[in-house]
């Protein structure tokens, strides 16, 4: 016992005088080996000279014009939003309808639909993307557009609910009460007492849900065919077999949308509720 | 039937409002007249079905039955709807090659663990124990989680690389460069970055949900800070470990963008053999089965998780 408490002692001594100090630096070093990366990429952007080649003779911004006058980097973009879109606004309607009906209604198999709405986080993304390419294609044979887009659904549903659920779940129900009791039926208390109290989640879900179907790759990668790249498609194809300058560019487009929308989401609700995942 | 008051479908619906709104909804169910009251009776099911059902289905018919494909589809041969065989199995498990690299994704998969979790719990307990501004902190971390995972991977090919960023500091400093693109090193460094903040995040929840006057009580019993740790703030966060655990465990294992941008030839990990079965090989059965192979090693996972008291789906809202 005092043995042991002679080599300790020292030792909890010198954690207890510098905790404060160790504690600041951990902070620190980790909040900065999660950002050189991005700043790396940010910088190199502008870097003249050929593909990743440290450090640059000059700064330019001729990979951006080259990026903008890209047609296949533009129509990337492009494809990519016409799936995100859709799939954000189904998203965002199947969350609330599922936060909803945890919320208020017991029913048989309630708990199954709040496990079916988090495992599509929990199964590897390659699991699902190979599940996901036999059945919709080799089964139902359904278009690439459709295939991909439900697709993202399913990747987005889980975050959007672990967003939306909670500010359901917070909600003061009295109010809907008082709706109830001065004659509202339950759709129109719902449009105008629930949907107010409940849309900055809502909207941070839908947020967040774009931020996410606008990077997918794992399931777009296994379900569509060839052809019509989306963005992290275009990109991966890019880094795999002939990385142009331009890529530095994308990832900075990236950057943009996921620092916006998070930033938006976040403003209009908690933080802790974003951090929930 | 429809008179007796606590009828089936009120007190299912009933309930579930009763928990919140408490009893004030006595008086307005009693006064409605019996024909309303026996229409709205039947109507809560009419209503559940319309709200519940159609997130339900679709989660039920493209995620869950296209799951169950596969394990169908893992015992065919050669192409889907062909003979039914144990064939993709007996070769996977009887091959050397498929049983290292196994084994490889497995040890892999526990060192990036093991370092998440180290780095991830350190950074949530600075930041919880000794730092006021912690929504900043907490969006420092969790922002870089929500930016394209090939980008992120693409940012540490540019510094790993021969000639990248690090080695040309490395060289300006005049010490030996390292090239360590391509290399298990590189792999682990990418898998750390890209899943530190997801496993920061059940971290930071349980250690927030501490309570403080549970280490003051230690400490005022004589326990110093390393002891205290050990012995209140660890046991008492297990569960939020548990689930970091898990949640940088599983997807590591199913990885192939990590392995096929930052790894090497001989860096080859499970994930990489389905990619090819669906992208160069096109022996889709086979594929199946080796995803089927993942899903055991998963659920065998979630078992032990669970076992050890990880609350894997709580942290989302079942606080109901």
């Amino acid at each position: 016992m005092s043995a042991i408490d002679r080599v300790t002692d020292p030792l909890e001594r010198f954690t207890q005088a510098h905790a404060a100090r160790m504690a600041a630096a951990v902070i620190v070093s980790v909040i900065a080996f999660l950002w050189l990366p991005i700043g790396v990429l940010v910088f190199m952007s502008f870097a003249d000279g050929g593909v990743l080649s440290f450090p640059p003779d000059e700064l330019t911004l001729r990979w951006y014009r080259e990026f903008l006058t890209n047609d296949a980097a533009i129509d990337a973009i492009v494809t990519t939003l016409t799936i995100s879109i859709p799939a954000t606004g189904i998203t965002v309607a199947l969350s609330t309808m599922i936060a909803y009906a945890i919320d208020r209604y017991v029913f048989p198999g309630r708990s199954w639909l709040q496990l079916l709405a988090t495992l599509p986080i929990i199964v590897p993304l390659v699991v699902t993307g190979v599940a996901m390419v036999l059945f919709f294609k080799g089964t139902l044979g359904l278009p690439d557009y459709v295939a991909v887009v439900i697709a993202h659904v399913i990747r987005t549903i889980p975050f959007a609910t672990l967003v939306i659920l909670p500010t359901f779940l917070s909600f003061d129900r009295g109010l809907e009460e008082a709706s109830k009791d001065l004659g509202a039926d339950e759709f129109e208390t719902f449009r105008q007492v629930t949907l107010p109290n409940v849309f900055p989640g809502v909207v941070a879900g839908g947020l967040l849900a774009f931020t996410l179907s606008f990077n997918e790759f794992v399931y777009t990668y296994f379900v569509k065919g060839s052809g019509d790249p989306t963005l992290p498609v275009y990109i991966w194809n890019q880094i795999r077999y002939n990385v142009t300058p331009e890529v530095n560019v994308i990832s900075v487009v990236f950057l943009a949308v996921a620092v916006s929308m998070v930033l938006a989401a976040v403003s209009i609700t908690r933080v802790e509720l974003i951090a929930q995942r | 039937m429809g008179e007796s008051p606590p009828s089936a479908g009120e007190s299912a619906d009933g309930s579930g409002d009763g928990l919140a709104a408490d009893g004030g909804s006595a008086p307005g169910v009693d006064g409605r007249m019996s024909g309303l009251t026996t229409y709205l009776r039947e109507r809560p099911r009419l209503r559940t079905l319309a709200i519940a059902g159609p997130p339900y289905g679709i989660l039920v018919f493209f995620f869950a039955i296209p799951l169950l494909a596969m394990l169908v589809v893992s015992f065919q041969a050669d192409q889907i709807g062909g003979a039914w065989t144990l064939h993709n199995y007996t070769d996977f498990l009887t091959s050397d090659t498929y049983l290292t690299v196994v084994w490889r994704t497995f040890l892999i998969s526990v060192q990036v663990t093991a370092i998440v979790a180290a780095v991830g719990y350190a950074l949530a307990y600075s930041i919880v124990r000794f730092s006021r501004r912690t929504t900043l902190l907490l969006l420092l971390v969790i922002l870089p989680f929500w930016t394209s995972y090939i980008i992120r991977m693409y940012a540490w090919i540019n510094i790993l690389q021969s000639d990248g960023v690090l080695d040309s500091l490395l060289d300006l400093a005049g010490l030996p460069t390292l090239g360590l693109l391509y290399t298990d090193t590189a792999v682990l460094i990418g898998f750390t970055y890209v899943w530190l903040p997801l496993a920061v995040l059940p971290f930071y929840a349980s250690l927030t949900n501490l309570d403080g006057d549970l280490i003051e009580a230690s400490k005022d019993l004589g326990a110093g800070p390393i002891r205290t740790f050990l012995s209140v703030t660890l046991p008492m966060t297990i569960n939020g470990v548990v689930t970091g655990i898990v949640l940088v465990f599983i997807p590591t294992f199913g990885s192939f963008i990590t392995p096929r941008l930052l790894g090497g030839t001989n860096n080859i990990m499970i994930g990489m053999v389905i990619e090819n079965q669906f992208k160069s090989a096109f022996n889709w059965p086979f594929g199946a089965a080796i995803g089927m192979v993942i899903s055991v090693v998963v659920v065998a996972l979630l078992v032990l998780a669970t076992r050890l008291g990880g609350g894997l789906f709580g942290t989302g809202g079942e606080t109901a």
